[in-house]
């Protein structure tokens, strides 16, 4: 399976990643920075840049660990480990929007929708032939994806 | 100079035995293509090539390393004038930590950026204003009675000498410029169109002192000051009315009393303008006054006899940026001093690259600091004349009315010495083959007018006719980040085919003349009725008029022409386009052109589009402000539909 | 070639099923059920709301038996384990031979020793898809619904009948709604909101008697403040007990539970339990999880199940979503901190340095950082200062090989 390795060494915080992640899931049919709704809780990346309060940032990305426990505590199967690509896909028909995922992943990573209805997770970006938008965003090459 | 790596320097120092130009021998090296494979896309494809295979950086190679482009900064949502900063805004943080939301950082931003743009041009004006009055007051070389006269007449200033006449002209600007902000300025209701003039009344637009203006905004604009984003973005249209009427138009008035006033002519343009049997000083900047004096001592014989000593036949000023381009506008008073113009600012450092410029006299932007390290390394001699645009390796010798003739030989056995010492050690890359030589230059209101016969007249018909569909003005910069001169080109190409004339007037005139868009051959690319027209006129589909202070002019011809037909400036079908503009100086014109309530199209958003309210403003609203509006479009025949679009809509509700 | 049955579809079985069919490809599996379909007892109400129908509430892909080739008998009773034998009896004396077995009965709704309210045939559990099937018909003939207990389940159906208008009644014997999950705070929160859409509750109180009709239906609940509450039907959700009797009947060590080790195994050699049954836990994560670590240990695979930390609960009624991990009324001797806002309300419980309890209402997301905490009892002493914009920053760390992260303390 494939994974995006992080390196925080190298990151600068300037959240492109999270833009390229906002620009690569919005749902209004658009396309370009220029019109991107950048208030619109609706285009929240899926990724996030903290500080590490010394200047340094740390990257949050979804692992798609060998072992969720997103999916291990999703009790409609809208979370399931793909065991053929390695991802833990979500399916947003079958969720009931327990967020029994977002109590169960120790990292932060999945969050609940604005509208409650759904929750919002890396998937890799798989609608795109070339890969997760973040890591072909990120200047400093601070995140790669990998091969393990 | 960590740029030039080892490697890097070796093959360009193995370049420079050769006989045969550069090019040629730069290509038949092997590892040539590994160098620079990756510059950006240009209009002009020999340049680009020419560009592609220098062994020095340039701004068209590090486009590619400055690809990622910070999202937040690209929708001008990123504040840092305060130490919480840099705040960005996000669905998670839509305020800022002071509670600034996206509109008011959107318009503190752009209204900054239009402050500085604006005292970028009055800065101009000002130096160009003491020009002319040292002029008056040393009795010194009038080159355009006819235009000192004209601003006399139009300022309302009786007086008889021409001496005192510069005097009082300059002073009625300069003691405009220079009064506060709460006093409006004086000339504005001489100089502004009446139907413009009572509009801006209405909105409460119109500006003080220019200088204060500034001052003004810039602390409007400060750490928690003003949060108000509709207010700020009417203080861009009272700075754009200081900006178009002092530091445009004025501008060009002024310098044409002490430069000459522009005449129409065919000249050369491109890198083929530079001849290495001369000593070759680059030029850069706006202020074409500041080389009022030593343009003219370069040709006097005690200083000939000096570069022939050193081996030269003589001196040669090369054109680049907008003060090329004025001194070609002028160029019929300058024929032995000035070689050409060579390109416009993104072309300035392929032109030093080309191993016969020995000297860079800079006074004012666009004087890029990648110049810095090629200068360096070709030895080439940098002075700045104005610490305005001060570069890191250029001395700096600040023109002085007093001083000049002292100063000016100084700067003159300096670039002799450079001369000296470069030649022969420093590598030749020359581009012989590159422009043209027949590019039409000279446009101005009054030339223009000149040449249609003295009246306005044959060309309102040719527009009532259709043989003209209106008139669009691609004006402003030039910028790589999306390619040199592309959309530029692209857009020019599209509206002349649609038999929109074209005029322009800043860096978008370098880049096209060099692709020899302002030939009288050009016509071939113009739509049926407007090549028919160049044909008979003998004149090219796109109309050089210089530098972006020539803007300036364009709306005085279209003040001119909606003058004669009674009209006010919305209603004319006349659009602007300022598809690449580059900085912040672009930015004050274009509020210039919303405040004369003219559509203006720009390539790229100017930093706004994370506020609704102010793209809103800007794109929407400004039309029943002003009349104008913002068209943002990267492309050109999609931009060339919307700005063809507008064109028949004006023609349609002038009933022609 | 093993034998591997499984009785129950629910969490723990399913789960079960899934890992062993991944371990022992070669494998026979058979899941035994009483329920007809597979079902997440967890999206009941979306079913009972009528949001979605009892394939929308399925949790396991349509296709699963079929792609995973596992046998599954649906609607059977087990009738007894003939643990020598190794044989299940089900239905009408059909029978399934196994080599290792696993119980994974869940849980059953409990009727406390109210007069009428066991033998009443309009009292309903909230449990399985059969239940909301009866409350479904029993709703098409009265709108008016007695809830026993307020707890997740309670909320659950009037969540779902409320949205289908009915005039929902919910005694809660606690002085709050949701009693092990919030504080008065949360409580009241959720409780304006059910009341917003049409609930009305009867706190610090419980049923006493009920006035039956001709038939035995409870047509009116008596509380024991005294007063009385008229209805058409009840819903018992006042808590469940394990579902031990199978193993009780066959021998199996069961007490309030089934009995089991560290590796989930029963006082039977072969035979397993995993999910509520155990009385480990009575969340869903952690049934799954039982499932998976029996199943291992059924396939060979020596797996350590590692107590579980029962005590966490999200909900998300009306849009209004909460995180409840820890002890929140073990409040003895400990830190409360408190932080609210408009949009938030957060509180945490903290001991020596610990955090024992936390609570979140609003946007919970990224929070899961907190259960860790509490569950691995993690000194945050020195993090007190920021206890509520915690992330995984403060933890942060990347295990270099795989590219995982890891917890660094």
């Amino acid at each position: 399976m494939k994974r995006i390795f992080i390196d925080p060494k190298k990151c600068d915080g300037c959240k492109n990643c999270s833009l390229a992640c906002m620009e690569s899931h919005r749902k209004d049919g658009q396309t370009g920075i220029y019109t991107l709704q950048l208030q619109d809780p609706e285009n929240q990346s899926r990724n996030r840049i903290l500080s590490d309060g010394k200047g340094g940032y740390l990257p949050i990305f979804c692992r798609h660990c060998d072992i969720p426990d997103c999916a291990g505590a999703c009790m409609s199967g809208a979370l399931q480990k793909n065991m053929e690509n390695g991802l833990v896909e979500y399916n947003a028909d079958s969720c009931a929007a327990c967020y029994m995922c977002v109590m169960s992943c120790r990292y932060g990573v999945p969050a609940i929708s604005p509208d409650r209805r759904r929750m919002i997770k890396c998937d890799f970006c798989t609608h795109l032939p070339e890969g997760p938008a973040c890591v072909r965003a990120c200047p400093k090459k601070a995140i790669e994806v990998r091969e393990v | 100079m960590p740029i030039f790596a080892g490697s890097l320097l070796s093959l360009f120092q193995a370049a420079r035995f050769t006989k045969k130009t550069g090019k040629e021998e730069l290509s038949m090296m092997n590892c040539t293509d590994c160098l620079s494979r990756n510059t950006c896309p240009s209009a002009d494809k020999p340049m680009e090539e020419y560009i592609r295979r220098l062994p020095l950086e340039t701004a068209h190679h590090r486009v590619q390393g400055q690809s990622t482009k910070c999202g937040f900064g690209l929708q001008g949502v990123c504040c840092r004038l305060c130490a919480n900063g840099p705040c960005r805004v996000t669905p998670e943080a839509p305020r800022g930590i002071c509670g600034a939301n996206a509109d008011t950082i959107v318009a503190r931003n752009f209204l900054r950026a239009v402050a500085a743009g604006s005292g970028c041009y009055i800065h101009v004006v000002e130096n160009t204003a003491r020009q002319l009055k040292n002029t008056g007051l040393h009795r010194d070389k009038i080159r355009s009675e006819k235009a000192l006269q004209r601003l006399g007449e139009l300022f309302g200033i009786d007086e008889a000498d021409k001496y005192a006449l510069c005097v009082r002209v300059a002073d009625a600007v300069l003691s405009d410029l220079y009064r506060p902000e709460y006093e409006p300025m004086e000339l504005v209701r001489k100089l502004a169109y009446p139907p413009r003039l009572e509009r801006w009344e209405k909105l409460g637009i119109l500006p003080g002192g220019a200088k204060g203006e500034v001052f003004q905004n810039i602390v409007k604009t400060s750490t928690n000051l003003s949060s108000d984003p509709v207010e700020m973005l009417l203080s861009c249209l009272r700075l754009g009315i200081s900006t178009g009427i002092y530091g445009l138009q004025l501008t060009n008035l002024l310098n044409d009393v002490v430069l000459g006033d522009p005449e129409i002519r065919p000249a050369p343009v491109g890198m083929n303008v530079i001849d290495p049997d001369y000593i070759n000083i680059l030029i850069t900047g706006h202020q074409h006054s500041l080389f009022t004096y030593i343009q003219d001592r370069l040709l006097e014989e005690d200083v000939l006899e000096k570069a022939k000593a050193a081996g030269a036949k003589g001196f040669k000023l090369v054109g680049c940026t907008c003060v090329g381009q004025d001194l070609q506008l002028r160029g019929a008073h300058y024929t032995e001093i000035f070689d050409g113009h060579a390109g416009n600012n993104y072309i300035s450092e392929a032109v030093l690259s080309c191993g016969a410029i020995d000297a860079v006299l800079s006074e004012f932007n666009c004087t890029l600091p990648g110049i810095e390290p090629i200068c360096e390394q070709l030895k080439i001699k940098q002075i700045c004349l104005d610490v305005v645009a001060k570069k890191a390796n250029a001395e700096y010798i600040p023109f002085q009315y007093e001083t000049r003739r002292e100063d000016g030989d100084r700067i003159i056995d300096e670039i002799i010495a450079a001369y000296r010492e470069r030649r022969g050690s420093m590598p030749m890359n020359l581009f012989s083959e590159h422009g043209n030589k027949n590019t039409l230059t000279g446009v101005s209101e009054g030339s223009l007018k000149a040449f249609l016969g003295g009246s306005w007249k044959p060309l309102i018909d040719l527009i009532v006719s259709g043989k003209v569909k209106g008139l669009a003005g691609v004006v402003g910069c030039s910028s790589v980040a999306y390619g040199h001169d592309t959309l530029t080109a692209a857009l020019t190409r599209e509206l002349i085919s649609r038999d929109i004339l074209v005029l322009t007037a800043g860096c978008s005139s370098g880049g096209l003349e060099n692709i020899g868009m302002m030939t009288p051959e050009a016509a071939e690319l113009a739509g049926p009725n407007l090549r028919a027209v160049c044909k008979q006129l003998g004149i090219p589909p796109v109309l050089n008029f210089g530098p972006c202070l020539a803007i300036g002019r364009l709306e005085m011809v279209a003040t001119e022409i909606a003058a004669e037909l009674h009209v006010d400036l919305p209603q004319l079908p006349l659009v602007f386009s300022a598809a690449q503009w580059l900085e912040e100086q672009a930015l004050a014109d274009g509020a210039f052109a919303l405040a004369l309530g003219l559509p203006l199209h720009l390539g790229v958003p100017p930093f706004m589009t994370g506020s609704s309210l102010a793209t809103k403003i800007l794109t929407e609203d400004m039309l029943e402000l002003t009349g104008g509006q913002v068209i943002i479009d990267p492309d050109g025949k999609s931009a060339a539909d919307r700005l063809e679009a507008i064109i028949e809509e004006k023609r349609r509700a002038l009933h022609i | 070639m093993k034998r591997f049955v499984i009785i129950g579809a629910g969490a723990a079985g399913i789960t079960a099923a899934k890992t062993l069919r991944d371990f022992c490809p070669e494998d026979i599996i058979t899941v035994i059920s009483t329920d007809e379909k597979v079902h997440s007892r967890c999206m009941l109400h979306k079913y009972l709301g009528h949001e979605r129908d009892a394939e929308g509430i399925n949790f396991v892909p349509p296709d699963f038996f079929e792609k995973n080739d596992i046998t599954h008998l649906c609607c059977e009773e087990v009738q007894r384990i003939d643990t020598e034998k190794k044989t299940v009896y089900y239905g009408e004396d059909y029978f399934a031979p196994y080599d290792r077995l696993l119980i994974a009965t869940g849980s059953a709704f409990f009727i406390p020793p109210i007069p009428h309210f066991r033998e009443a045939p309009n009292v309903f559990g909230f449990r399985d898809l059969s239940d909301a099937l009866k409350i479904d018909a029993a709703f098409a003939a009265g709108r008016r619904v007695f809830i026993v207990g307020s707890g997740l389940v309670g909320l659950d159906a009037a969540s779902a009948l409320c949205r289908r208008g009915a005039e929902v009644t919910i005694a809660e014997m606690a002085p709050r709604v949701m009693p092990l999950q919030t504080d008065e705070f949360a409580a009241g929160v959720y409780q304006k909101a059910f009341e917003e859409h049409g609930c009305r509750f009867l706190l610090a109180t419980g049923a006493s008697d009920a006035v039956v009709d001709e038939k035995g239906n409870i047509i009116e609940v008596i509380l024991s403040s005294g007063e009385r509450v008229a209805c058409d039907f009840v819903i018992m959700a006042a808590g469940v007990r394990p579902r031990t009797q199978i193993a009780l009947e066959s021998g199996i060590a069961a007490e309030r539970a089934i009995a089991v080790d560290d590796h989930l195994r029963t006082s039977v050699p072969d035979i397993y339990a995993a999910g509520d049954c155990t009385g480990l836990s009575g969340v869903w994560p952690d049934a799954m999880a039982q499932g998976k670590a029996a199943a291992e240990n059924m396939a060979g695979i020596d797996t350590v199940y590692e107590k579980p930390y029962p005590f966490k609960n999200t909900c998300n009624f009306f849009g209004i979503t909460m995180l409840s991990v820890g002890r929140l009324d073990d409040t003895e001797g400990a830190k409360i901190l408190i932080h609210k806002t408009e949009k938030e309300y957060k509180k945490a419980i903290l001991k020596e340095g610990k955090l024992t309890g936390f609570l979140s209402l609003g946007d919970i997301s990224n929070s899961g950082l907190y259960l860790h905490l509490i569950k691995n009892g993690i000194d945050i002493r020195e993090k007190q200062d920021k206890l509520f914009r915690l992330s995984f920053a403060d933890f942060y760390g990347i295990n270099e090989k795989n590219g995982e992260y890891v917890y660094t303390v």
